[in-house]
């Protein structure tokens, strides 16, 4: 596994370096290459780990990256979205706003993290977050008279693995399981007996 | 022996299949993700785990995982199956209505489930239905918490409230342009909850949802949400209506043990030949059956009822093969 890792490693610099070399001799049109995310030595950079989630709402298709893939408490981080239309390609130009929630049940305040402008076709907006825990970032723009409201998922360091909802799921589950397997010859009969009984 | 007799242990098998996809595609996903970051050495010990086994999984599979397992997402709603769009007719249905308009590439992912749906009824219910796969064990719960000596209600629901739920989904969406069948449907809820609890970490409200289903289920009416309430089921029985394959009833082997009736999770009677547009073809009765008496036809509709069955004793006394007992009339 290791040395799988090194080599496909290796290989990625290299092909960055490759990549490096044919842009600078080239007018580039685009920084960007979604979903091929990589290594950076900084959040502020274009390409550090990201994760990525692309959906399709309304007239657009919308690419959203949180950098770094795993962002942890009270360090910076950013997330970009990209979004252009489905019928011409044309990037969305005005303006869109973040905000941040608690991604859990009882949780309704939304805090407004930022206003962003285009930025090469690209809105960039930075976070710090001071908590571990599921978050939702909210994005928000207007186009064509209509509203768009897209929510993403962030995740931000180890938040608990099962909470109380997926404990009690968890345990509806076994008691299906385990009353079907161990009791699956008689519920059988039960089933004809109760029939029998009812009909007559 | 009839062959059909082990139908109901290949659909269970279907079923577990199915539920198993549901569990394994979002830890693919994850897998992939990890993969197109190249974010193997950042992973802590938990998600590497993920990473391995899948990897070890898909591994003789596929070459790319980044872009190869692209063949293998979604949920019984809409998804991809080894490269094929699928997708659940009610979805289509909720698409059209809530932007009242109808895209034809969606229109072809769901055209090979509305096709077997012609063929085969309700099908999707009882073979693939990811909620059916709980539901049935939720009913053999119930059959169990009855026994046990619990108030298990058995109240029998109209079936025809599903069609009105069917419609008002249908309006709600025209006038409010967001496909709330999503909201309600189990299996899109099942596979949604699923994926967000591995992939994102966590249920939401969908399960809760999911699980008021259940005991709704257990505790009002013996699989009350799928006969009587689920939106699905009745754009599946509305189709279905004139399958061509059938379950049906041949009265010559027929015992009249009713063995098929106390099967029947939709209440349905095929003991006097009433399957009705609501069967789901799942088989229960025919794996139940002593006699073989019951077996999958070719046929646009059912046949009216033919009587009591000749092997029961009905029959025989009609016939006169049995003499009254001495003292009966």
């Amino acid at each position: 596994m290791n040395s799988y890792k090194i080599m496909n490693k290796n290989s990625f610099i290299k092909t960055i370096l490759v990549l490096l070399g044919v842009s600078l001799s080239l007018h580039a049109l685009a920084h960007h290459v979604l979903g091929r995310p990589s290594y950076s030595l900084g959040e502020d950079s274009n390409t550090p780990p990201s994760m990525q989630v692309e959906t399709q709402i309304g007239d657009y298709y919308v690419t959203y990256m949180a950098f770094p893939a795993f962002p942890k408490a009270n360090e910076p981080g950013r997330v970009n979205l990209y979004a252009s239309r489905i019928d011409n390609g044309q990037s969305f130009t005005g303006k869109v706003t973040f905000s941040v929630m608690d991604d859990s049940w009882f949780s309704s305040k939304i805090e407004t993290i930022g206003s962003q402008m285009s930025d090469d076709s690209v809105f960039r907006q930075g976070f710090i977050i001071s908590e571990d825990g599921n978050y939702i970032i909210r994005a928000e723009f207007e186009s064509g008279g209509e509203p768009y409201i897209i929510d993403f998922p962030l995740r931000i360091g180890e938040p608990l693995p099962i909470g109380p909802l997926g404990v009690s799921v968890a345990i509806i589950f076994l008691i299906l399981i385990s009353v079907n397997v161990i009791q699956r010859r008689r519920l059988q009969r039960m089933k004809t007996g109760r029939h029998h009984a009812e009909t007559e | 022996m009839n062959w059909q007799v082990h139908l109901n242990k290949l659909r269970w098998l279907v079923l577990s299949l199915v539920m198993l996809m549901l569990v394994l595609i979002p830890f693919l996903h994850l897998y992939q993700s990890y993969e197109a970051a190249h974010a193997y050495d950042l992973l802590k010990p938990g998600e590497r785990l993920i990473y391995d086994s899948m990897e070890f999984i898909s591994g003789p599979f596929i070459s790319d995982p980044e872009n190869d397992l692209d063949g293998l997402k979604g949920t019984t709603w809409s998804g991809t199956l080894f490269g094929l769009a699928l997708s659940d007719p009610l979805a289509l249905l909720g698409q059209i209505s809530a932007s009242l308009s109808l895209h034809w590439s969606f229109l072809l992912t769901a055209l090979i489930p509305i096709l077997l749906t012609l063929l085969a009824g309700r099908f999707f219910c009882g073979w693939i239905c990811p909620a059916t796969f709980i539901y049935e064990l939720n009913d053999n719960l119930g059959t169990w918490l009855r026994r046990a000596g619990l108030p298990i209600s058995r109240r029998k629901l109209d079936r025809r409230i599903k069609y009105v739920v069917l419609l008002m989904g249908v309006l709600i969406g025209m006038f409010t342009g967001a496909v709330m069948f999503a909201a309600i449907y189990p299996p899109a809820i099942l596979g949604r909850e699923i994926y967000y609890a591995i992939a994102v970490g966590g249920f939401g409200s969908g399960m809760v949802f999911f699980i008021l289903t259940l005991l709704f289920d257990l505790l009002v009416a013996r699989r009350g949400f799928c006969r009587s309430i689920c939106p699905g089921g009745a754009l599946y029985s509305l189709l279905g209506r004139f399958r061509l394959l059938r379950i049906q009833r041949k009265v010559e082997t027929c015992n009249d043990c009713t063995k098929c009736n106390a099967v029947c999770q939709f209440d349905l009677d095929p003991w006097h030949d009433d399957f009705g547009q609501e069967c789901n073809n799942c088989s229960a009765c025919i794996a139940v059956c002593p006699t073989d008496a019951l077996v999958f036809e070719m046929k646009y509709k059912d046949q009216p009822f033919q009587g009591a069955g000749h092997l029961g004793q009905d029959y025989k006394k009609q016939q006169g093969d049995i003499k009254p007992a001495s003292g009966e009339d």
